[in-house]
């Protein structure tokens, strides 16, 4: 039997902020909100499913309401994690053609990707923002729970604008140091054998 | 133009007849085409009523149960019998109903829908593990609904207890007995083969599966008036070919269904048994003016007034 | 149009775009070209809200977490022991050994990655002190952990499930056999590999110690009982199997076992967050994407012009296989499923094809996809835990692609191989 592992492993554990200052504080905050949400969201998805499970069999009926708990939880997941995993530079993306160039080539087209991405995220929220919006106008309620539909898309938008800023300040990033960054505080990991200190 | 329509069913289903009926007079009739969207290939059915109400779509075919996020009155399609049970009664009650033909399309209105057609499709069948005739039977049945609160309140007051439940899921938890019943049109249920895991067909005749045909109105409003008549005509073209199409496809679909499996038993209440499941019916309705208050109740009673109308005839 | 929007994804993809972007850019340039401009982009955000919707999806993350839960505690390693108390001292023993593993944790673990952590990081030493090649246990390790995907749980066929509307559980059933074949066929490489290479045996295990792996490993041995029990004994659906899997790890890893604290469970939990996460934004822009193309009909287009149609079921199959390697090759599987099966949707009704064997066969390319370069989760994934240089990783995988391949024609070949437990275990 193998020995108790000491420490759990937390590879997203802290996070620095890329701002200076008050904003860099700021930064760091959302972060600490978006990992309690991604906690939080799984804990209590596990938690409202298994109850659901244990009603159907003591009372020989589930909760009515189960499913669109897990559905606003679901989006709550999603749209905290985009923007955490976009600070950790978590996004899958095939980095094949990417690893072959060189320092300077790589440098520039992360600058070009994240630019870009970050261009995209914000072209989401401003759309989603919009969504929710019309959504809002038609009065479309959840079936159980019984509010309204466009509340529990709050999120979309504003995980979309949180992953913008991030990708923009890998941009500026990439800019202002010496190092390839993947995302404000990750290094670009594997061919690290070149230039970084 | 080029035009669009979407439905929530399958390729042959009622709604796909129906709109391709529609389809064949409008191109028929006119230079117009008309490109038809079958369920999924655009989302589900809230989904194709949101692309109707932004004018992606130019009609759309969406069951009023479906409807009852935004409209919440068209969930009266759900109360147990409160449409009569025999076809001819049915058509005549949706030919002259004051409810369907006046109040509903206001309703509907009021989202930016034109209300062009509602039909039925369908009579209601529940299959169960095992043959039933009273609400008795029906206790600590677990029976499949769609996610509906109303619907959840039927079943609810004939004693069985409703499991909302996705449709991808409903074959393996009736074959795995996670669940005892569902219910469905019966062509339905030969076409997804239930049959094969839920033998016992009850016609309790508690309700029609109808549908209502819309387009957004925007859209309508905007035609000439030549083209609103086109699709006036073409919506009762295809009513009439699918009120046709819908009678014997109940007794047909049966017959398949006999034909494929000899563990099937058919049970048909007679009146008195009915009047054990009527008795329940109250319970719903006080639900269903819960949550639509007034306006429901007014439709309610339309209805009530529609039927009686076409049932002294 | 479809040449525009393939140009896009293609060329923004090899680029090394986060995977989302591809779809989003041509998603959006669909939107433009259909509708003349941004007009209709709500629709857009509204299919990829739809994309996550489905209640069936909630078993991902819920596999994600019971996984996790057992890879940090104590239930994957005792698991493992017995797997070497057993089979540890035949020849090739430590690699079939670690084959084995994979599967017996792919009865708990619905994500490839998963595996090649829980399985690969205790028994890659092992398996080099042995004197097993590198690039060969590399190679098994990513490999075998395809093994996972097809024994249920697998998040691959929960994506193929929901966005096919196909029966996750007959899905589960039919991904066992499979998964076997894969598992012999490997077994049976290893012992070859052995032999060749005059790998030395392990010591055997005294009965005693068999004994006393098999009571550590007991608890950890009811999971398949539950999922596969429960799911087929109609006890729970899919979902609600996932959940009570991670009820279950939780109860074992934090009050039997006492391996891990209740803090841990907030860092667990985050993990598990922030790889839903990232595979579910994909989900929600590949369901967007998918709208634009079949509100475009150009699935219909496509399959017209390749004469798939024509093709007859056999014909069908192939191609779908062979469209998946392919796109494995560059694309994550989760999004190669999003983009793929939609395209292919109306050959498969109209072929008359079983919708489960299509899952098994597609699951089974996409496994193979996670290993297969230059793009691959499951390279990436032991590239980071074991430091290796990706050469070192991939070098050893053609014979394993090569296996699984023949595999899949053999499931082409014979669907009773998927089939036959899906009809035991829904015969009336
Ligand atoms: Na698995
Ligand atoms: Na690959």
């Amino acid at each position: 039997m193998s020995e108790n592992s000491p420490e759990i492993e937390d590879d997203t554990g802290s996070y620095e902020s890329g701002l200076p200052g008050f904003l860099g504080t700021i930064d760091e905050w959302i972060a600490r909100i978006e990992a309690v949400m991604l906690a939080l969201g799984v804990i209590l998805m596990a938690v409202n499913t298994c109850v659901n499970v244990i009603a159907r069999f003591v009372f020989g009926e589930g909760l009515f309401f189960s499913g669109e708990i897990n559905r606003i939880l679901i989006i709550l997941i999603t749209f905290a994690g985009i923007g955490y995993a976009a600070r950790h530079g978590r996004h899958i993306r095939m980095s094949a053609i990417y690893d072959l160039l060189p320092v300077g080539g790589r440098k520039a087209l992360m600058i070009v990707i994240a630019l870009f991405t970050s261009l995209v995220m914000f072209f989401l929220c401003y759309h989603s923002y919009g969504y929710v919006d019309t959504l809002q106008s038609r009065g479309r309620i959840l079936p159980a729970l019984g509010f309204p539909i466009w509340t529990i898309y709050v999120w979309v938008p504003v995980g979309f604008a949180i992953t913008g800023i991030q990708y923009l300040l890998t941009a500026i990033k990439n800019f202002t140091s010496r190092d390839v960054y993947l995302s404000t505080g990750v290094v670009d990991g594997y061919a690290d054998t070149e230039s970084e200190v | 133009a080029n035009w669009r329509y979407a439905h929530e069913e399958y390729e042959g289903d009622v709604q796909d007849v129906f709109a391709y009926k529609f389809k064949e007079y409008i191109e028929e009739n006119s230079d117009h085409t008309l490109q038809v969207y079958r369920f999924g290939e655009l989302g589900e059915s809230d989904d194709i009523m949101e692309q109707t109400q932004a004018g992606i779509l130019n009609f759309v075919n969406q069951s009023p149960g479906f409807t009852g996020a935004l409209i919440p009155e068209a969930q009266i399609f759900f109360i147990p019998y409160l449409l009569p049970t025999d076809m001819d009664t049915v058509v005549e009650f949706f030919n002259e109903s004051k409810a369907i033909n006046e109040m509903f399309p206001k309703m509907y209105a009021e989202h930016g829908l034109e209300l062009l057609k509602m039909y039925p499709e369908g009579e209601m069948v529940v299959t169960l593990d095992e043959p039933a005739t009273s609400p008795e039977e029906f206790s600590n049945k677990k029976i499949r609904v769609m996610t509906n609160p109303l619907l959840s309140e039927t079943y609810d007051a004939f004693g069985a207890t409703p499991t909302p439940l996705p449709w991808g899921e409903v074959y393996g938890a009736l074959q795995t007995n996670m669940i005892q019943g569902q219910e469905n049109p019966i062509f339905w249920i030969e076409s997804g083969g239930l049959y094969e895991v839920s033998p016992n067909l009850i016609f309790t005749g508690h309700g029609w599966f109808t549908t209502a045909m819309m387009a957004n109105q925007n859209f309508y409003d905007g035609l000439s008036d030549g083209d609103k008549k086109l699709v006036q005509d073409a919506a009762d073209f295809a009513y009439t070919e699918i009120l046709e199409h819908i009678d014997g496809l109940a007794d047909e679909a049966l017959a398949k269904i006999q034909k494929a499996s000899d563990k099937v038993t058919v049970t048909r209440l007679n009146e008195e048994q009915i009047e054990t499941f009527r008795a329940r019916a109250p319970q719903v309705e006080k639900k269903f003016i819960e949550m639509t208050g007034k306006r429901g109740e007014e439709l309610l009673n339309q209805f009530k007034t529609d039927l009686e109308a076409v049932q002294n005839n | 149009m479809a040449m525009t929007l393939m140009l896009i994804m293609i060329g923004l993809l090899l680029l090394g775009f986060p995977m989302m972007i591809p779809l989003i850019t041509a998603a959006v340039v669909g939107f433009v070209m259909m509708f003349d401009g941004f007009g209709q982009m709500g629709t857009f955000v509204q299919q990829m809200m739809g994309g996550i919707r489905p209640a069936s999806l909630i078993a991902v993350p819920m596999f994600i977490l019971a996984a996790d839960i057992m890879t940090r505690g104590q239930s994957a390693d005792r698991l493992i022991n017995m797997v070497m108390a057993f089979i540890g001292h035949i020849k090739g023993g430590l690699a079939i050994s670690t084959a084995t593993s994979c599967t017996l944790f792919g009865a708990v673990s619905g994500s490839t990655q998963a595996t090649v952590v829980a399985v690969g990081s205790p028994l890659r030493p092992k398996m080099l002190k042995a004197g097993y090649s590198d690039s060969f246990t590399l190679a098994l390790i990513i490999n075998a952990s395809d093994i996972a995907f097809l024994i249920p749980p697998s998040i691959g066929m929960i994506i193929y499930g929901v966005i096919s509307e196909t029966s996750i559980a007959e899905l589960f059933i039919a991904g066992i056999g499979p998964g076997l074949l894969i598992l012999v066929m490997f077994s049976m490489y290893c012992l070859f590999y052995a032999f060749k290479n005059k790998v030395p045996t392990e010591p055997k295990a005294s009965w005693s110690e068999r004994g006393r792996s098999v009571r550590d490993a007991l608890w950890p041995l009811f999971f398949p009982v539950i999922i596969v029990g429960g799911i087929y004994g109609g006890i729970f659906s899919p979902t609600e199997a996932a959940a009570v899997c991670v009820l279950y790890a939780f109860l074992l890893e934090f009050i039997v076992f006492r391996s891990l604290k209740l803090g841990d469970i907030y860092k667990i939990a985050k993990s598990t967050g922030l790889i839903t996460a990232v595979v579910f934004i994909l989900v929600a822009v590949g369901n967007g994407f998918s709208w634009i193309i079949s509100f475009a009909q150009i699935p219909q287009a496509i399959l017209e012009s390749v004469g798939v149609n024509e093709a007859g079921p056999v014909g069908v199959l192939v191609a779908i296989c062979v469209a998946f390697f392919i796109a494995c090759m560059f694309v994550d599987p989760i999004v190669v499923i999003l983009v793929l099966t939609p395209i292919f949707a109306p050959a498969i009704q109209a072929t008359g094809l079983d919708p489960v064997l299509v899952g098994v066969l597609i699951t089974l390319q996409v496994a193979i996809g996670s290993a297969t370069p230059p793009f691959g989760c499951d390279i990436f994934t032991a590239i980071a835990i074991f430091k290796r240089p990706y050469w070192e990783v991939i070098r050893g995988t053609p014979p394993f692609v090569f296996m699984l391949i023949l595999a899949a024609a053999l499931i082409i070949a014979f669907p009773q191989i998927a089939l036959f437990l899906r009809d035991l275990a829904f015969a009336d």
